[in-house]
């Protein structure tokens, strides 16, 4: 949960707090297919996948779109949030178990962002921060943005 | 090429019955969690999100995702309505607009619509597109107030 962040606290340019989450297995992949429905093959049958020349399954955009929320949400009340919005860039392939060392970085997601805006809306104070999620080797998984209302002193 | 009739098509009303087990399952499938007292308490505790100044439990930011997937039958009818290509199906873009909290009990209905088609060609490959689709939803509670608007872009690559 987060902690109450005050409009006259931000400044423009700030950093949401870095958030790294654990390494993906397909186990995570299987869970959110469970959890979200989204039982696409592409995400966890490799007898799938290799028929059109993939190596792997990937994970759902949508997982990692909800990684990305959680690491909001741990910096501000998912009360304040008003819009969220990402756009897909690259696809995330789960760590392999017989490999973990040489194969979690491509499975590990960072979560980092800046704020761009400060503006007054609807009667709110509401800042903008611009987001992304990147793998440890550098890969860009998504970038977006999300809008925010928040308390003022 | 997309198929430009398509705009303007409206799917089918769906309902989802948000349950509190459903709600913790998704958090801890964001969350890479197996246990429930490793995720936030807001999801699974209704004294926590009291607390935190909601009526009850609250679903996390992207739970409304699988409204449309187990209300509907999966992603099948929406391929298939579209006559969408699975194996060249991506996933382009999501913009969610929060109005309100979702909270246990709560009966959710979705109306999709399609608001644009378009082209692009693809920059490697002169005279090759890329196929877009856009879905706008909203999604209302069992008071008929407005909670998340949903904009979702299917690529066809």
């Amino acid at each position: 949960m987060a902690k109450e962040i005050y409009f006259e606290d931000i400044n423009i340019g700030d950093a949401m707090p870095t958030f790294t989450s654990d390494p993906l297995t397909r186990t995570h992949l299987v869970r959110y297919a469970g959890a979200s429905g989204d039982f696409n093959p592409l995400h966890h049958d490799e007898t799938f996948v290799t028929m059109f020349g993939m190596p792997r399954v990937i994970a759902h955009g949508m997982l990692i779109m909800g990684i990305t929320s959680r690491a909001i949400t741990e910096w501000i009340d998912n009360k304040c949030l008003k819009n969220f919005k990402v756009r897909f860039s690259g696809m995330t392939e789960p760590a392999d178990l017989s490999d973990i060392e040489n194969t979690k970085a491509r499975a590990t997601i960072t979560v980092t962002g800046n704020v761009v805006k400060k503006f007054a809306e609807g009667g709110e104070n509401r800042i903008q921060c611009d987001i992304q999620a990147v793998d440890a080797l550098g890969g860009v998984k998504l970038t977006g943005s999300f809008i925010a209302a928040l308390p003022s002193k | 090429m997309a198929d430009k009739s398509k705009i303007g098509l409206e799917f089918a009303p769906y309902t989802f019955e948000v349950e509190k087990g459903k709600i913790a399952e998704f958090a801890m499938a964001i969350y890479q969690k197996e246990n429930k007292d490793q995720i936030s308490p807001l999801y699974t505790n209704r004294e926590a999100a009291q607390n935190a100044g909601f009526k009850d439990i609250i679903a996390p930011p992207t739970f409304q995702t699988c409204f449309a997937l187990w209300a509907s039958g999966g992603l099948m009818p929406l391929i298939q309505a579209l006559n969408i290509n699975l194996i060249r199906l991506l996933h382009g873009e999501e913009e969610y607009s929060y109005l309100g909290a979702i909270h246990p009990g709560d009966i959710m209905t979705g109306k999709s619509k399609v608001v644009d088609m378009y082209d692009k060609e693809k920059k490697d490959k002169p005279g090759k597109f890329m196929e877009f689709t856009v879905i706008e939803t909203e999604i209302r509670n069992q008071r008929g107030e407005l909670i998340i608007k949903s904009r979702s872009t299917l690529v066809e690559r």
